[in-house]
């Protein structure tokens, strides 16, 4: 569970469009059966509006009614006690921090309106009615209640057009002036989507990140194979001095790769120790800047050279533990029969090697696809990109999670690959499977 | 012809000395046995001869040619490994073949040859797999199969049989016994089991601790040790030992063991006689003394301590004036716990033995 939630979040990130689509009632409570979902921008035909339950308090497009709770003298005499909207009280009198205290009911104007007003026993309309007051009559405000209104609204675009209408609040609603059109503009519930990853496919970034990640994958990822080798083998032959080599070869994987990326970088940069180097050889005149706009190559060997130098000893301490493990007889055996020393790398230790060599393909190929500080720090992110880098960009400079993620799975599914791509090509388990 | 002469060679690790100043010759197409306990030096002396870690000092030669400072590929031997140290990645015909291929022979002879070692060892049926499904006596087979298609002078083997079950020990033992009398080759085998090394060898080259005690044909190593580690190295049950008091009067000589007093032969009077001090000890076989039950003026009375019946013999524990002794008897011969016997030492089975320096005085 541990391991597998991360992974699990990380694909629904990528795949799952959390507010994507706006649900509709079939009566303005959040209770209310569901009659369709709206995506965003959905065009609206307004029918009806009714206050209702605060649903979404902070929202840009909250629209608001005011209930109070009144008392006063009902049409048939009794005292009556509930709600009513604001807009049928005018307010007489205030205490001093603007509480409304006392009001009137409001005439109603126009013909055949009902001059009665409703009083109803919640605050909202679709609650039941305690009684009705005269117009003008005087009310004791006691309490006063902020309601959101709800909308009955109607798909009006094509695409939607056949939806059923439905109630939706108006806090996820942006509504013209006379409030008879409107627009879906926020969401609440989700659906599976590729949108996150066409983003990210689409996005400028991705094309260069990519085309650098595997660039510095083919560049790497031989070299240091070969230089790991040698270096175990130097190891593995017991000459004098041998721990020395050992340390030496070892010691930068006790760096971090952006500690790693710091020195390159003071290493090429304007006044840095290659400049100063060249310089004084009079090989150049003046600095050369080697980590500009202008010279990606640069960067990229200055790339090369940092991570060859932080990461190759991986490799050889997987490849030196793979060494250990032939028997010495095997090598004796080998030289004794007249293999000589590249005669049994040959034909005797790569071989055997095998199992530790595909280990350390693999680890290293998932690494470099990771590649991520190196690079920020010899260039900024900017010039130089790779698919690690836009993960972060669009994490934290763009604050996009979703698309975030689809890098993180898409370099997920590159690791996954290359160490099937190993495994097959490098195909060795039933040959040597040590005695 | 593959003589081999090993001068003055001496190797150490460290501190520890594990072969010091070593002469050995070991004739052409002669099987010569390395035998010592563990840790004697025997190893390091065929790995030596095989160039597997180059000796501190002295010289080597292969057939005339030295080869103190050539490589074990140019030294034209082969060898069977402990381990056996087959290739796990290659199937056993690469296995047997990687010598011949790798000293460029042609393919046709490789085949031929790769055959005749799998035909001799009665494995051409193994020839297309590989060893990591093998038992250990068929990667055995492989590993002798693979030394033997080389076809080199000087066949070496390092323990062959030492990882293989008793019973497959005995066969292969007789086996490869059978076979190597067929390879022309000088062969130098090294083992700590004396069965194999008297029933294998020409020769029985005994060691300890890094030198060479006696060297000669598996019955004289038994029948004449040279010294006291030779006679309880070789032989099971081993050697007998007693002490024994030197008397000298009137220009004769004789020892007294346990009361008994024996007298000498002509040819160690003289020897005994001239030894400083008045210790001198008897060593003799479990089997070359004379069981009686009746005393005569040559026998040694004797308490029976323990009675092993071994199916050929029987095996007795004995003790006189504190020693004890081991002493076999035929099979009929019935005995009983506490039993007193009489036993009678002959004189040409005695091996007096100079107790300062261990060295058997007189071997007939």
């Amino acid at each position: 569970m541990f391991f597998l939630y991360p992974m699990y979040e990380g694909f629904v990130l990528t795949v799952y469009d959390d507010d994507a689509l706006l649900p509709i009632r079939e009566s303005p409570t959040l209770s209310g059966a569901t009659v369709a979902k709206l995506p965003l921008g959905t065009e609206l035909e307004i029918n009806d509006r009714r206050s209702q339950e605060m649903v979404n308090a902070g929202s840009d497009d909250l629209i608001t009614d005011q209930w109070f709770q009144v008392e006063g003298t009902g049409v048939d005499g009794s005292l009556l006690r509930g709600w009513v909207t604001e807009a049928r009280i005018r307010v007489r009198e205030e205490d001093a921090s603007g509480q409304p205290l006392a009001g009137t009911v409001r005439p109603r104007l126009g013909e055949g309106a009902d001059p009665l007003t409703k009083i109803h026993a919640e605050p909202n309309e679709t609650s039941s009615v305690v009684g009705q007051l005269e117009q003008r009559a005087t009310v004791t405000i006691t309490q006063s209640a902020e309601l959101e209104v709800w909308f009955l609204v109607q798909p009006a675009d094509d695409m939607n057009s056949g939806a059923a209408a439905g109630w939706a609040p108006s806090s996820y609603l942006r509504v013209s002036e006379d409030a008879s059109r409107g627009w879906v503009s926020g969401a609440t519930s989700g659906e599976f989507t590729t949108k996150f990853i066409q983003r990210m496919v689409d996005d400028r970034f991705f094309g260069p990140a990519l085309r650098t990640t595997l660039l510095l994958l083919v560049l790497i990822i031989p070299v240091q194979l070969v230089l790991a080798l040698a270096m175990a083998l130097v190891i593995h032959a017991r000459i004098r001095l041998n721990s020395g080599f050992l340390y030496v070869f070892a010691l930068p994987i006790g760096m971090s790769d952006l500690a790693a990326g710091i020195l390159f970088f003071s290493i090429f940069t304007g006044n840095g120790l290659l400049n100063s180097a060249l310089d004084g050889l009079g090989i150049i005149d003046g600095p050369f800047a080697f980590l500009t706009a202008e010279t990606t190559g640069w960067i990229l060997v200055a790339i090369v050279a940092a991570e060859v130098w932080r990461a190759t000893s991986i490799m050889m301490v997987i490849i030196v533990a793979g060494l250990q493990a032939i028997p010495d007889e095997t090598l004796e055996a080998a030289e004794l029969f007249g293999a000589n020393y590249f005669q049994r790398v040959r034909h005797i230790i790569l071989p055997l090697l095998k199992p530790s060599i595909q280990v350390a393909l693999i680890l290293r190929t998932i690494l470099a696809l990771q590649v991520f500080a190196v690079v920020v720090a010899l260039s900024g992110g900017d010039v130089v990109t790779v698919l690690a880098n836009e993960s972060f960009r669009q994490y934290a400079d763009l604050r996009n999670t979703n698309v975030a993620s689809a890098y993180a799975l898409f370099i997920l599914l590159l690791s996954v690959a290359s160490a099937v791509f190993y495994l097959r090509s490098v195909r060795s388990e039933a040959e040597v499977r040590p005695t | 012809m593959a003589e081999i002469l090993v001068e003055r060679v001496a190797k150490s690790f460290g501190d520890k000395v594990a072969v010091k100043d070593v002469n050995l010759t070991i004739k052409d197409r002669e099987f010569m046995v390395l035998l010592g306990p563990s840790g004697c030096g025997k190893t390091t002396l065929l790995r030596a001869i095989a160039g597997l870690g180059m000796a501190d000092a002295g010289r080597i030669a292969i057939g005339g040619r030295d080869v103190t400072y050539q490589p074990p590929g140019q030294r034209n031997i082969s060898m069977v490994f402990q381990s056996y140290a087959i290739f796990p990645h290659m199937t056993v015909r690469d296995n047997i073949g990687f010598g011949l291929k790798m000293n460029k022979v042609d393919k046709s002879t490789i085949r031929k040859r790769i055959e005749e070692a799998a035909e001799l060892l009665h494995i051409e049926e193994l020839l297309d797999r590989r060893p990591s499904a093998m038992s250990g006596g068929q990667r055995q087979r492989v590993a002798v199969a693979r030394a033997i298609a080389m076809q080199a002078k000087v066949l070496l083997m390092d323990e062959p049989l030492s990882n293989l079950d008793a019973l497959l020990r005995l066969e292969m033992r007789a086996e490869l016994k059978r076979l190597l009398a067929d390879v022309d080759a000088t062969t130098v085998y090294v083992t700590h089991d004396q069965i194999e090394a008297l029933s294998m060898g020409d020769r029985v080259a005994v060691m300890r601790d890094g030198e060479i005690q006696q060297c000669d044909a598996p019955n004289t190593v038994y029948e004449s040790p040279t010294n006291r580690f030779v006679g309880s190295f070789i032989g099971n049950p081993p050697m007998n030992f007693l002490e024994g008091n030197i008397k000298r009067s009137n220009g004769q000589t004789a020892v007294e063991v346990a009361k008994h007093e024996f007298s000498l032969t002509p040819e160690t009077q003289s020897l005994i006689h001239d030894l400083p001090g008045n210790k001198v000890t008897l060593g003799i076989r479990a089997e070359n003394m004379e069981t009686l039950l009746q005393p005569t003026p040559e026998t040694v009375a004797v308490n029976v301590e323990v009675v092993e019946p071994l199916g050929a013999q029987n095996l007795l524990t004995v003790s006189v004036g504190g020693h004890r002794l081991k002493v076999s008897t035929h099979p009929t011969l019935e005995v009983a716990t506490d039993q007193v016997l009489h036993i009678r030492f002959p004189a040409n089975q005695i091996r007096w033995i100079d107790p300062t320096t261990n060295n058997v005085l007189y071997t007939p």
